[in-house]
């Protein structure tokens, strides 16, 4: 199988897909034993059984699955995670090996269960409105609103809570007129405080009263979240009255917004009225935060909100308190279960840098727009809601995600959006790799975009003995748990259980097995992690030497002769990723400002591999008269006079035109009818943008440009400065762009690899 | 229907007459030389010998206070009847002043100020001349207004001849109101603003409350002073959390529905630290938003019709309420059932029954937490007062509630036991909700009294804030209330006649300054008898009530009670040994002037009155509801509460009970205060102003009872708390003309309800009506006789 049929079939992606098959080996590797997987990938042909799992004993809860030893006469499975012998319940005693139940069969290595405990409450939606807008941006919010009222479930909750100045909390329930609670914006209120000032009593208290521990759901739930299809009619009303916060606002001065506040307070609500239930706090943010907890700049204009230097030079005043704040949020809301997502309509930074915890650590989406206005906001508003063929909104709630391995590997972390659960089992490593120290991981909103990076340590301390030809060698058995909540209302447990065999380090099996793609993703998220807390300098220097490392180790050329130097096929691209990596924003950050750093890392942590790469290393395609749409290199040299370029940097899709082609355009020959073809080849690539955009999601900036214009710099900056100042010829000869930039370009820095890679090798 | 209403403040008509000898006093002196020194034949001394003025004559009650012996072209516009102003707005405890300190010792008579003001709830019932088109004149020394007296006593040569001397207000008129100039602003005008503070927890729903406010307000926003359409309000509900309403301005574009004013209820559980949870549209202008207030008044009492919220933050509803009055100033006006029990400045119960009628029971009539008298100076500060209407069923503490409108020149109202179904019970807090609200209330007021040099106010009693030790102030000042400000002689007075003159600074309720001047020219006198003949026995218990009312909140009703005994005792001592010159006195007679004769009775009733009885059954809240109205009540009021109206509705003359052609009541007789008085067939009506009894003998004919009540046996009266029914009898008429009287509003908010009373079936409301009987026993106080009997046994040893 290649790797992208193990992608079909259950949604990983290894860097190796063999497992060095020591410790000793797997230091060597310098990519870790690591994994890809997106447990919620959809997939046309899944089984999913409507009965229970049949699972190992307590503490492993292993899943039955086709990798399980079976003793049909006795009745008993063997786990491979415990070996422990389990007995198969009653009804599997009919089961041959040719009549096997679905979840042993070969190809169910990835199957879903929906399971019969049933789900106390529908998926609720907590909107947090930021009032403090201009009229046009907040009628287009609320707008947005309405329509995603329309795109909810019938019975999903929806809730909704305003800021500005202060908080307000709507009672919806409460029907004589519109009723709220208001909420001072500088007040740190803790839940309990914020359960007695809306008057909801205890949840504890309406548990386990009849015996029926858990089923019963708070009787405020129903004055501040009720399902859509009651209070549509009340709410749009409340919508569309919203005014522009009351508060006063000084010239030379920004709203008093109390964004960490109002978050605060809409977590503890949904804290209080439905623990462990799906739901998610959607924050709409129209500028940064100036009131309370969680500020990040001041009102006063006179103060520039902070920006990566700022941060760099502990220069910004409010930053690592506000960072504290969120965290503590997050880490609130996501031991609940409930996402925070975070729409931001705003030129100017909303502060996302410091609440990135919020959706981080959640699994809630983040879209970063310049005003509500824009359709990058609007349309990724109604994605966030898209449906399965059944009508199902096509994301989970309230998930926990466990990896059990086998005792040859040990788990180090993972890196997504999650956080952990503090199970330290055996199985898990005392190595951290992002979060770490933990076999099982909470998340909150689970789509099937969302991607985990699991990393893993081998535990083995021998090599493989030779095995004989045809002899099966040892293997080791990863089992994916994951367990959520399903928008029909029914929790379900998706379980994934691969196999990779075990292989030493000189073996050929080993190289063999490199997804450079993956790799190259799975780096990328470990440098993304580190830079959460190291330096940028200090992070390119660790991406260089391992991959001058990994080089080394699996690159074939003399010693001292850089000309000797060959990578494998499987290797071969791996450079050329680090290369974009370390000039891409995820790493470069200076390019950005910290709520664009924040949003990048955010979409990279999230997606899979296919959206990761592109976002590492942008797809170019040229288009041009007479020639079939071919992808060109991601360098200057791809810029043409007569060539359209469609740029895909997952977060941009810019459509260059080259300068004949802008100059024909300008002079409207697509107008004319004998230039058909001119006009079909300007269309071709938008064609093809809109095909980009389908799935896309949130959805990128569109941008149409030409030689020369403003906007050019977007590609300019992606391009591989193969000809730069240093390179141009004489004046008027370059046929090409001239890439302005001081990196050095892929060419430069392949052989200063390769130098450093054949020098002094081990 | 309704008979025609006989209006005006009728039932204390003058009975036409004057103390014996107040005839005969020469009318005045010729020529205007008067020299210093020199003094003038002031009211001559009748003495009278209360053994044998037994019953006492109760008509005196209603007499004026001694004449004030002035020189005939006293005044520079020789204007005498109006340069003085009317007792009912400012009166002297000492028509004639002694001239020495020591004088005044001696004669151990208080020397006090009664000042109201103002005599009615509306401007148009009230006719005070207005001085609009002059720089206000003051004197350059004293900072005296220029008024009618002014010759007399400054060298006034200098303003005689540049003022037109007989066509100014100011020179006529003992009263008189100046426009202000712009330097006696201290800001623009501020509109009236109202804050009403609601209670809506069960404790107000219960009984019935939260619904009738909500109806009585919106039926009462009708008559809140408005001329200039700039009066604005706000409602607070209050439970366990602050619930603002957000009532937004109507659409401006034509044709939109009603939806648009739908109010907002925003509600603020910070209760240790409120705020306002929003900047705007909390205190709206009432015409503007009318439709959006009527919406939210219609809403109210369904909005919490189910509530079980039993908790009640009252402390922080002030709190925010004055926050949205800071700046502008205003009214907050609490309608409330709770006890303060959550939140700022919360209570606890504390009315332990074995405290009452002990030393103890003082405590009980302190605030329960220092917020009650640090939020009334915030509330001066920001020129805001607080009215209180409180209807708990259990103990509110009234002592705690009380003092802000005390010391905010507010006021407290209580309707111990109110029940919504009870008709009456509604239509009082209806009827006294939509008076008090109607009184054309002024804002930002000072008082200061100003007098000849040698005279100085030294105290001062009544609801108000006193600033400093001549300066009383309002933040808003209300019309129906009284004052009382104690004077002192300092230096020996050379001239015949001492002037008194009140002043209150003001904003009337339609944005003009005023100052509103009272005048008061009192001659002088060098003789403990001329002061004795000219002593004012209304003014004196006013004065000596304000002081009982002081000493029981701080030493109890027992020192209280003492003290009116012993001053009553001094005053009969000082008469005896130094006015008659008697030493040895009369055996069996008990002396003191014409003018003082009631006096004794008055202050007997005082002792016996619930705010001062000594018991262990009063409970606090009621113990401290009389206490605020004994020291705000105008003097006829106050006299009333002392010593109740009590009169026959069995045998009425034939013109008592009728209305005369100027629409005034010819009141029936009054009858003594006795039990004797009550003849078991008869019909009675007796009323302190606060309530209305109606007492049926038990041998009451079937006749009396069908032409009163329209039933012919006692057993079908319908007693208690129960409204006369309408009738077309002569006699049903008559009894509904008294009682309409006794409502009549023109300067008054109290609106009594009736309670009839079956002598046989009707035990408690019995006992309650007898305990207004004040000549006869209690079971602690003795008889009106026995009480002069022991004065007389303690004179004589
Ligand atoms: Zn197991
Ligand atoms: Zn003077």
């Amino acid at each position: 199988m290649n790797f992208e049929e193990y992608e079909e079939l259950d949604g990983v992606r290894f860097a190796w897909n063999c497992i060095p098959s020591s410790k000793v080996e797997s230091s060597r590797t310098i990519v870790p034993v690591s994994v890809l997987y997106t447990p919620l990938r959809e997939k046309p042909d899944l089984p999913v059984l409507q009965y229970e799992p049949v699972s190992c004993r307590a503490p492993c809860r292993a899943v039955l699955n086709p990798f399980c030893q079976l003793d049909v006469r006795a009745q008993v499975w063997i786990c491979p995670f415990c070996m422990s012998r389990n007995a198969l319940p009653q009804n599997y005693r009919d089961i041959s090996q040719n009549s096997l139940p679905h979840e042993l069969q070969p190809t169910s290595s990835t199957i879903e269960y929906v399971l019969s405990r049933p789900v106390q409450a529908p998926p609720a939606f907590l909107f947090v409105v930021d009032l403090c807008q201009d009229e046009e941006n907040l009628q287009a919010l609320k707008d947005s609103l309405i329509v995603a009222l329309s795109l909810m479930p019938p019975n999903a909750l929806v809730g909704l809570v305003t800021f500005g100045a202060m908080v307000q909390v709507y009672e919806l329930g409460f029907t004589s007129c519109n009723k709220s609670y208001v909420f001072r914006g500088t007040s740190d209120y803790t839940v309990k405080q914020v359960q007695e000032m809306l008057g909801i009593g205890p949840a504890k208290a309406f548990q386990g009263a009849n015996g029926a521990a858990g089923q019963m759901l708070n009787p405020s739930l129903s004055r501040f979240l009720m399902p859509v299809q009651e209070c549509e009619f009340q709410l749009t009303s409340i919508i569309e009255g919203l005014q522009r916060d009351a508060w006063p606002v000084r010239n030379e001065a920004r709203a008093t917004r109390c964004t960490g506040v109002a978050t605060s307070v809409a977590v503890s609500l949904l804290d209080q009225l439905l623990p462990n239930t799906g739901a998610r706090v959607m924050l709409f943010a129209a500028g940064p935060p100036t009131e309370g907890p969680g500020l990040v700049v001041g009102t006063e204009l006179r103060e520039p909100i902070r920006s990566h230097h700022d941060i760099d030079r502990d220069n910004a005043k409010h930053h690592s308190k506000a960072v504290k704040f969120y965290e503590a949020l997050a880490k609130r809301s996501a031991s609940n279960g409930h996402a925070i997502d975070i729409f931001a309509g705003c030129y100017d930074q909303v502060g996302l840098h410091e609440m990135q915890s919020m959706p981080n650590s959640t699994g809630g989406v983040v879209v970063l727009t310049d005003a509500f206005t824009t359709s990058i906001f609007k349309q990724s508003l109604q994605r966030v809601f898209n449906t399965d063929d059944q009508g199902n909104l096509l994301m989970g709630f309230n998930a926990t995600f466990d990896i059990l391995t086998t005792k040859e590997l040990k788990v180090s972390g993972v890196i997504g959006h999650c956080v952990s659960k503090g199970k330290k089992t055996a199985a898990v490593s005392d190595t951290e790799v992002g979060i770490g120290g933990t076999s099982s991981w909470q998340v909150c909103s689970i789509t099937p975009a969302h991607t985990f990076g699991a990393f893993f340590d081998v535990a083995n301390t021998q090599n493989v003995p030779p095995l004989r030809p045809g002899q099966a060698g040892p293997s080791a058995h990863i089992q994916f748990l994951t367990h959520y909540q399903h928008s029909s209302g029914t929790y379900r447990l998706r379980v994934t259980t691969v196999v990779r065999s075990l292989a030493n380090g000189g073996d050929l099996m080993l190289t063999a097995s490199f997804d450079q793609e993956a790799a190259a993703v799975l780096m990328a998220r470990i440098a993304v992690f580190k830079g959460q807390t190291d330096d940028g300098p200090d992070i390119l220097r660790w991406t260089d030497r391992m991959l001058i490392r990994l080089c080394q180790k699996f690159a074939d050329y003399r010693k001292d002769d850089p000309s000797s130097f060959r990578l494998a096929q499987n290797f071969s691209l791996y450079p050329q990723f680090m290369f974009h990596l370390r000039r891409s924003q995820f790493l470069q950050v200076f390019n950005n400002s910290p709520d664009e750093t924040a949003f990048y890392r955010h979409c990279l942590n999230r997606e899979d591999l296919t959206n990761s790469l592109i976002m590492i290393q942008p797809t170019l395609m040229s288009f041009q008269l007479d020639a079939e749409p071919e992808p060109v290199l991601l360098d200057s040299v791809s810029i043409k006079k007569d060539a359209i370029l469609l740029l895909d940097t997952f977060f941009h899709i810019l459509i260059f035109h080259g300068e004949t082609i802008a100059q024909w355009r300008r002079a409207g020959y697509q107008d004319q009818e004998e230039y058909a073809n001119f006009k079909e080849l300007l269309e071709e690539p938008r064609r093809e943008a809109a095909q980009l955009l389908v799935d896309r999601f949130p959805l990128p900036r569109f941008i149409d440009t030409e030689v020369g214009a403003s906007q050019a710099r977007f590609l300019l900056s992606k391009l591989n400065p193969s000809s730069t100042h240093q390179t141009e010829g004489a004046y008027g000869q370059a046929s090409e762009a001239v890439v302005l930039t001081d990196d050095v370009s892929l060419q430069t820095f392949m052989s200063h690899l390769q130098k450093l890679a054949v020098a002094g090798g081990n | 229907a309704m008979p025609p209403s006989p209006a005006i403040g009728s039932m204390g008509a003058h009975a036409g007459g004057a103390y014996p000898g107040a005839n005969t006093v020469p009318a005045n002196v010729r020529g205007n030389n008067m020299t210093a020194g020199m003094q003038l034949p002031l009211n001559e001394l009748y003495t009278v010998d209360l053994m044998k003025s037994l019953p006492p004559p109760i008509s005196e009650l209603d007499l004026d206070p001694p004449p004030l012996v002035l020189p005939q072209n006293l005044g520079i516009s020789g204007n005498k009847d109006e340069a003085n102003a009317s007792p009912e707005y400012m009166r002297c405890t000492l028509n004639a002043v002694p001239n020495t300190k020591g004088l005044l010792n001696k004669s151990k008579l208080p020397f006090a100020l009664v000042i109201r003001p103002s005599a009615a709830l509306l401007d148009v019932n009230e006719n005070i001349p207005v001085v609009e088109d002059a720089v206000v004149t003051r004197c350059r020394r004293c900072r005296t207004y220029i008024n009618p007296f002014v010759d007399l006593y400054e060298d006034g040569t200098r303003w005689r001849c540049n003022i037109y001397r007989y066509a100014r207000n100011e020179l006529n008129y003992g009263i008189v109101d100046f426009v202000a100039p712009p330097e006696y602003l201290g800001r623009a005008p501020q509109p009236p603003i109202y804050v009403f503070v609601i209670d809506v927890s069960v404790n107000a729903v219960a009984n019935g409350l939260l619904a009738t406010a909500a109806r009585v307000i919106k039926d009462a926003l009708d008559r809140i002073p408005n001329s200039d359409d700039r009066t604005r309000v706000s409602f607070i509900a209050v439970d366990g959390s602050l619930n603002f309403f957000h009532v937004p301005l109507p659409s401006q574009n034509e044709g939109e529905d009603e939806e648009e004013v739908e109010p907002n209820l925003i509600v603020v559980s910070d209760l240790d630290d409120p705020f306002l949870p929003r900047p705007d549209g909390l205190l709206v202008n009432l015409k503007e938003s009318r439709a959006g207030i009527d919406r939210l008044l219609d809403q109210l009492g369904s909005i919490y019709a189910n509530t079980v919220q039993s908790s009640c933050a009252i402390g922080s509803a002030l709190q925010v309420a004055h926050k949205l009055l800071a700046n502008v100033g205003g009214k907050i006006i609490v309608i409330s059932a709770s006890m303060p029990t959550v939140g700022i400045a919360k209570l606890d119960v504390r009315d332990d029954r074995k405290l009452l009628g002990t030393a103890k029971e003082t405590s009980l009539f302190q605030p329960g937490h220092s917020f009650y008298k640090s939020f009334a100076v915030d509330c001066n500060r920001s020129q805001v007062s607080v009215d209180m209407f409180l209807f708990g069923a259990q103990y509110q503490d009234v002592a705690s509630l009380s003092s802000l409108p005390k010391y905010t020149g507010g006021q407290t109202f209580l309707y111990a036991g109110w029940m919504s179904n009870r008709m009456s019970d509604v239509q009082k807090f209806a009827n006294e909700f939509t008076n008090h609200l109607s009184m054309e209330i002024e804002t930002e007021a000072v008082l200061r009294v100003r007098s000849t040099t040698g005279i100085r106010s030294v105290g001062y009693y009544g609801n108000a804030f006193i600033r400093s030790s001549d300066l009383m102030s309002y933040p808003t000042f209300p019309r129906d209330q009284s004052y009382v400000i104690e004077m002192s002689i300092d230096d020996p007075i050379t001239k015949p006649y001492v002037l008194f003159q009140a002043a209150l600074l003001h904003t009337t309720c339609y944005g003009e300054r005023r100052i509103r001047v009272l005048n008061l020219a009192v001659p002088t006198a060098s003789t403990l008898t001329a002061v004795y003949a000219s002593a004012d026995q209304l003014a004196i218990t006013a004065y000596l009530t304000q002081k009982a009312v002081e000493k029981a909140l701080s030493r109890g009703v027992v020192d209280a009670g003492e003290m009116l005994n012993a001053k009553m005792l001094e005053i009969f001592k000082v008469f005896k040994s130094d006015v008659l010159n008697t030493n040895a006195g009369t055996s069996g007679a008990l002396q003191i002037g014409a003018n003082m004769r009631m006096l004794p009775l008055l202050l007997s009733a005082l002792r016996k009155h619930t705010g001062l009885k000594k018991s262990a059954h009063i409970m606090p809240d009621l113990r401290m509801a009389a206490l605020s109205l004994l020291s705000t009540l105008p003097v006829k009021y106050l006299i009333k509460y002392l010593y109740p109206d009590f009169f026959a509705l069995h045998d009425l003359g034939e013109e008592y009970g009728l209305v005369d052609e100027n629409g005034l009541l010819i009141v029936p007789p009054k009858l003594n205060l006795t039990g004797e008085r009550i003849e078991s067939h008869g019909l009675y009506f007796l009323s302190d102003g606060q309530v209305i009894f109606l007492w049926i003998g038990r041998d009451a004919v079937p006749q009396l009872l069908l032409d009163a009540f329209g039933v012919d046996s006692l057993d079908s009266v319908d007693s208690g708390r129960v409204e006369v029914p309408e009738l077309d009898t002569d006699l049903n008429i008559r009894i509904r003309n008294i009682i309409a009287a006794a409502r009549s509003p023109i300067d008054k908010v109290y609106w009594p309800t009736v309670h009839i009373i079956k002598e046989n079936t009707d035990p408690s409301l019995r006992m309650w009506a007898t305990s207004m009987l004040v000549e006869d026993r209690t079971d602690v106080d003795p008889a009106y006789f026995q009480q002069l009997n022991a004065y007389r046994e303690k004179l004589s040893t």
